[in-house]
């Protein structure tokens, strides 16, 4: 039969019962909405979340682990050698944390396609001075040019200008709390000493603001050249090499590869932030289900409606059948009912969940412990459009299949032998 | 006038099975030639609509066979039947019947548009030509429950006749209506049958109406006594 003529009928079907019709799209339209403003909202926090780590946070991280060197000298001597040794209270030797030939390391990685960029650093123990108490902390010598291009840092410098920290000479940038414990303003000098006793005077030029407390109690960051010569170290002294890879995926492999190459430790981010991703699956988890859920109510609610329709129109059903019309065309008939309120709600719903998309977007968001967040975040991507209108046509299918079923199967006979 | 054989019943047996077994059509033997208007008549209950609701296919739950221009009809799909109900068979129904959903003229259209063998534009032309000869052009496009009982079974004639049908049934179209209405339906019939030489069908109390019809089928408790 011809369409045209199916959703004819349909169209007649529908507007002698607009209400009823109206209310089941609605119902659509509504769990749409929802379904769409809940995971947008959700992955914008998810993806903030995470971000709030795994931005900052290198994919590999290149550097020495102080240990005890696992090539004793009784393994290496011709008479023991073959043994099995066991050596009780090892100490680590003095150890080299610094990263030995490591400009050929950088040189190396730079030149792999799958890495994005390369940010040598160097992490320094260090005592800030304040009168006569002392205060851990820690200083990490950053190329603050690659430091701002791969890991965002200028987004955490809440006060300030990041870029001081590299054209002025022995600057500091502050973590926010370490500063807040010294009173230290910006342009103040403050005194640091390091492990080795070296003391040095550093001039404060912002501050930094990770949102993770604990980090802004004691991080603070300082050239790498600042850094050296704090240490008394030559300008080949590095403790760190963070890789950022254009696909993070490949951090574990190639962590794995490069390890043996270069002979140092490697740490992927998977490895080092497995908990964030079990988060993140649970969180969308749980609005998937919740959208689907709303999706399922509204299909019994047009499931109720059609099954209502065709016990009122049971004449219809049955003059159809006698004038030359099949189960089957009687069947499509209510299908594209079921679907026409699916599509026409389901569209409407869509394009709802964007408004409260970009409503819940504007919605302010500020806290201490997220300075780049200014309102609520939001995730529009049309993943979750397509697969809340599939799930929404689908659903509405199902919900006019067995009322259509029903109606097909209208013998016509009954019903007007009843009348 | 007797021209080939349209409609054909060889030894339909139907039977009832609630609340117990009972026989109500037994052995019914006809045929119906074109261009024939057959009435059929017999007390209340001995079976005539049984017999017309198998006749036009909407039921297939008897024993014996049925031919519809020259073709066997029990070995076919319900999907078939509907296509011929549709492209062979006009029905017109004691309770008038139609879309109220829809206007007069698209009542009486959407045979037509099943059917599939015309234009809309066509149809539409067709249909208010045949509104026309029953002088229902001026409701063509009033919804179909504001009319009176005897404009709405004018109205369900004219969609009988919109696919130009093999044959017209019809199951006491005049019972619901008045004399001057039943009077009007009959004399339409006759016209059908004079003018345009329709095949007819006819269930019907009124034993003025058919005695001026061409042939009475008489019923009896399931049987034909007289054709
Ligand atoms: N669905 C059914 N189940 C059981 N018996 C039925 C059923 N339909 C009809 N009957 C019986 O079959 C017989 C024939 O019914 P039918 O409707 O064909 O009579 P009719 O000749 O059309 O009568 P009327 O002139 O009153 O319309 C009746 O006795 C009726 O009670
Ligand atoms: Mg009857």
């Amino acid at each position: 039969m011809k369409i045209s003529l199916t959703l004819e009928i349909a169209k007649s079907l529908m507007l002698a019962r607009l209400k009823q019709t109206t209310v089941a799209a609605v119902g659509v339209t509504f769990s749409l909405t929802m379904f769409v403003a809940l995971l947008g909202f959700m992955n914008g926090l998810n993806t903030m979340l995470d971000g709030l780590i795994l931005n900052r946070t290198p994919h590999i991280r290149f550097y020495n682990e102080v240990k005890p060197n696992p090539n004793q000298p009784i393994d290496q001597s011709e008479e023991f050698g073959d043994y099995y040794n066991i050596i009780r209270s090892i100490k680590p030797s003095a150890s080299r944390i610094s990263i030995h030939n490591n400009e050929a390391i950088v040189k190396t990685l730079q030149e792999d396609p799958r890495v994005l960029g390369v940010a040598p650093k160097i992490s320094a123990q260090v005592f800030y001075n304040v009168g006569t108490i002392n205060i851990t902390g820690v200083i990490n010598g950053i190329d603050v040019e690659a430091e701002a291009d791969l890991f965002f840092f200028q987004d955490y410098v809440t006060a300030g200008n990041y870029i001081d920290l590299k054209n002025t000479a022995n600057s500091i940038i502050l973590g926010k709390g370490a500063a807040d414990r010294m009173m230290a303003e910006i342009g103040d000098v403050i005194q640091a000493t390091t492990a080795q006793g070296n003391r040095i005077q550093l001039k404060v030029v912002g501050y930094y603001q990770s949102g993770l407390g604990d980090l802004d109690n004691v991080q603070s960051y300082a050239s790498i050249a600042t850094t050296q010569k704090m240490l008394g170290e030559t300008a080949s002294y590095i403790t760190d090499v963070q890789v950022k890879l254009k696909d993070l995926a490949l951090a574990p492999s190639m962590a794995r590869e490069y390890r043996d190459v270069f002979g140092i430790d490697a740490d992927d981010i998977q490895t080092v932030n497995a908990q964030f991703e079990t988060g993140t699956r649970i969180r969308t988890l749980i609005s998937y289900a919740v959208g689907i859920t709303l999706l399922i109510v509204s299909g019994f609610g047009i499931y109720n409606i059609l099954n209502m329709m065709i016990y009122e129109k049971m004449d219809t059903i049955a003059i159809l059948k006698a004038i030359g019309f099949s189960g089957r065309d009687v069947n499509n008939i209510f299908i594209a009912i079921a679907l026409t309120i699916g599509f026409v709600g389901g569209g409407a719903g869509l394009i709802l969940g964007f408004l409260a998309g970009l409503g819940i977007e504007r919605i302010p968001f500020e806290t201490e412990a997220l300075p780049t967040i200014k309102t609520f975040p939001v995730d529009f991507n049309p993943k979750y459009y397509l697969i809340g209108g599939v799930f929404g046509l689908v659903t509405t299918y199902f919900a006019g299949y067995f009322p259509a079923r029903k109606a097909s199967s209208v013998d016509p006979v009954d019903i007007i032998r009843g009348k | 006038m007797k021209g080939e054989i349209v409609l054909e019943a060889k030894g339909i047996n139907k039977y009832f099975f609630s609340p117990e077994k009972t026989q109500v059509l037994k052995e019914v033997t006809f045929q119906i030639s074109k261009g024939e208007f057959v009435s059929v008549v017999g007390k209340s209950g001995c079976g005539k609509s049984t017999l017309l609701y198998i006749l036009s296919t909407m039921d297939t739950d008897y024993e014996g066979a049925l031919f519809i221009d020259r073709e066997e009809m029990n070995t076919k799909s319900q999907k078939y039947h509907s296509k011929i109900r549709n492209e062979k068979i006009g029905f017109v129904f004691q309770f008038h019947y139609l879309l109220n959903e829809f206007s007069v003229l698209e009542n009486v259209m959407i045979p037509g548009l099943k059917l599939g063998k015309y234009s809309r534009e066509e149809l539409e032309h067709r249909a208010m030509e045949k509104l026309k000869i029953f002088g229902m052009q001026g409701h063509a496009l009033k919804k179909a429950n504001q009319l009176s009982g005897g404009e709405k079974q004018r109205v369900a004639i004219t969609r009988a006749l919109i696919n130009d049908p093999l044959i017209i049934m019809g199951d006491e179209p005049s019972g619901n209506l008045d004399k001057k209405n039943g009077d009007i339906v009959f004399s339409i019939f006759k016209e059908l049958t004079q003018e345009f030489h329709q095949t007819l069908l006819i269930v019907t109390h009124d034993q003025d109406f058919a005695a001026a019809t061409d042939r009475i089928i008489e019923m009896e408790d399931g049987r034909i006594i007289r054709q």
